[in-house]
């Protein structure tokens, strides 16, 4: 049975201290999934984290160039600054093939509270569009993710970026209290036996691949999915199937 | 995957590959204050092992490196899988006394002493501390591996102090855990330098670049495959070293030749 993968976590451009070997255009990455065996990828682009979310937004849509394989990811931003949440927003991700958003609130300072975001995130509990948390530095902390989820469990979120120490002791609660909680797959299958613990105590619908190119080796995640300890029906949930019905969901 | 080694290949379609075993240099056991580790024990870890065909693990326990035990916890687990497991005798320079005396009984476990580990981020004393003495003279007699614990910027057990101690004993073979994390250029000077210094992977291979730089400037007979285990997986890391590595011969250096050589008869290394 041939396992196709859908990739939550990549990115487009360099890093501000420089990157190793990264796609700057779509045809780079393109070439890069294809040799890896990578169908599809939900994308975000770097300056979208480090420059500015309003400037990487765009970025983000011109690097992409229209490629049906790449699926966007764009940052957002307190609405009452209006830098990023405008009027016709929905529309405007419709029209841009942006079928999730990503927040990273300590480096663009911000607070992830109900005050802030609140009748957003009601709007994109409705819509069922996702919400990515990275956990890299500069991105969300668990008690931000654990204080979020309290205000608005229904969220659909999944939490990326997993960090190089173990993080079960965080994560096993949100998989337990809230249902739309899903672990992106890069970080935590580096964990010796985290990944298939994860899949055997909440099921395998919780968990999506992701790779972490081009800061990570997406041979790493690739290879231990598909050795893993799990159903060849899981292994394709986890790979591609769990991704493909949340951005089958969304509606915009 | 469109890998255009056939041994790449062979690991994504088999999982493992029979004549390409390998061999983790860098391994702890049991349960951990930081992290929920769900396969920690001897057992656990060996059945790990064998499902990506690592032959041997040379590992310090937990329990001997962060408590005042001794070492008869490493080696009662390594005796009970004895064609898998090898022991470093972990040295605490906080407890001079007893690692002294852990020394003195080497011989009498020399069925599963493989070798030093010293964890001196962790201990808070520099691999040139007196605390470490005889230690480094024991495997320096020897010709025993050290195992260091090493990271960039570290005043514990930074790169400067590896070239001290490198220089200091020169049979000792020091294996640098985690390659002086983040201070990549100089790990390699320090393995280009020194004989008896290489390189080691463990958090190494999380990141894209570093190993690539190592193979290009160092060569892959200074590098050895190293996991943590059971903080790391196998597959993970057997994977980010396909990624990374263009050639066969690289591969099975950094896997099992070098180890089995280091192994074998430390002093040829």
């Amino acid at each position: 049975m041939e396992i196709k993968f859908f990739d939550a976590n990549i990115y487009l451009g360099t890093q501000m201290l420089g990157s190793y070997k990264p796609a700057v255009k779509a045809s780079e990455l393109l070439e890069k999934m294809d040799e890896l065996g990578i169908e599809k990828a939900l994308v975000y682009h770097m300056s979208q984290f480090e420059y500015s979310p309003e400037e990487g937004n765009k970025m983000l849509v011109e690097t992409m160039e229209g490629s049906k394989r790449l699926f966007g990811c764009w940052t957002i931003l307190p609405p009452q600054t209006e830098e990023i949440i405008t009027e016709d927003f929905f529309g405007r991700m419709k029209k841009n093939r942006v079928f999730a958003l990503n927040l990273f609130p300590v480096h663009h300072r911000f607070l992830l509270k109900g005050i802030v975001f609140g009748q957003f995130f009601k709007e994109l509990i409705k819509r069922k569009i996702p919400l990515v948390l990275s956990m890299r530095e500069g991105g969300s902390t668990w008690e931000m993710i654990y204080s979020l989820l309290n205000e608005f469990p229904e969220l659909l979120c999944i939490i990326s970026d997993l960090g190089i120490w173990g993080v079960d002791r965080y994560t096993f609660p949100l998989l337990e209290k809230y249902r739309n909680v899903y672990l992106e797959s890069g970080v935590l299958s580096l964990h010796e036996g985290s990944f298939e613990m994860a899949i055997k105590k909440y099921g395998a619908e919780r968990v999506i691949f992701g790779s972490g190119f081009p800061e990570k080796y997406p041979e790493a995640a690739m290879l231990h999915l598909l050795h893993s300890n799990i159903s060849a029906a899981d292994k394709m949930k986890v790979a591609s199937g769990n991704l493909e019905t949340i951005i089958s969901g969304v509606k915009l | 995957m469109k890998k255009s080694l056939q041994l790449a290949k062979d690991f994504f379609k088999y999982g493992m590959v029979k004549d390409c075993p390998v061999y983790d240099m860098h391994g702890h056991m049991g349960s951990h204050y930081g992290i929920y580790f769900p396969s920690s024990s001897a057992e656990k870890m060996v059945n790990a092992m064998k499902q990506a065909n690592v032959k041997k693990l040379v590992f310090s326990h937990h329990g001997c490196l962060m408590s005042n035990a001794g070492n008869q916890l490493s080696i009662r687990e390594a005796r009970k899988f004895p064609e898998y497991l090898k022991v470093y005798c972990s040295v605490n320079p906080n407890y001079p006394e007893l690692a002294e005396k852990d020394l003195a009984a080497f011989d009498e476990a020399n069925d599963v002493y493989a070798g030093i580990k010293m964890l001196a981020d962790y201990h808070k004393r520099p691999i040139t501390d007196a605390g470490y003495k005889k230690a480094w003279e024991f495997a320096n007699k020897r010709k025993l591996p050290v195992l260091l614990h090493t990271w960039g910027k570290s005043v514990f057990d930074g790169p400067e102090l590896v070239g001290e101690v490198a220089q200091k004993y020169p049979d000792a073979k020091i294996l640098m855990g985690h390659s002086c994390h983040g201070e990549w250029e100089k790990a390699v000077g320090l393995a280009n330098k020194f004989k008896n210094v290489y390189l080691e992977l463990t958090a190494v291979l999380d990141e894209r670049g570093p190993l690539e730089k190592f193979i290009e400037e160092a060569g892959s007979k200074k590098i050895f495959f190293g996991t943590d285990m059971p903080w790391f997986s196998y597959h993970n890391y057997i994977g980010a070293v396909l990624g990374a590595a263009q050639k066969e011969e690289d591969i099975r250096n950094i896997f099992y030749i070098n180890a089995e050589k280091l192994l074998k008869s430390p002093g040829d290394a």
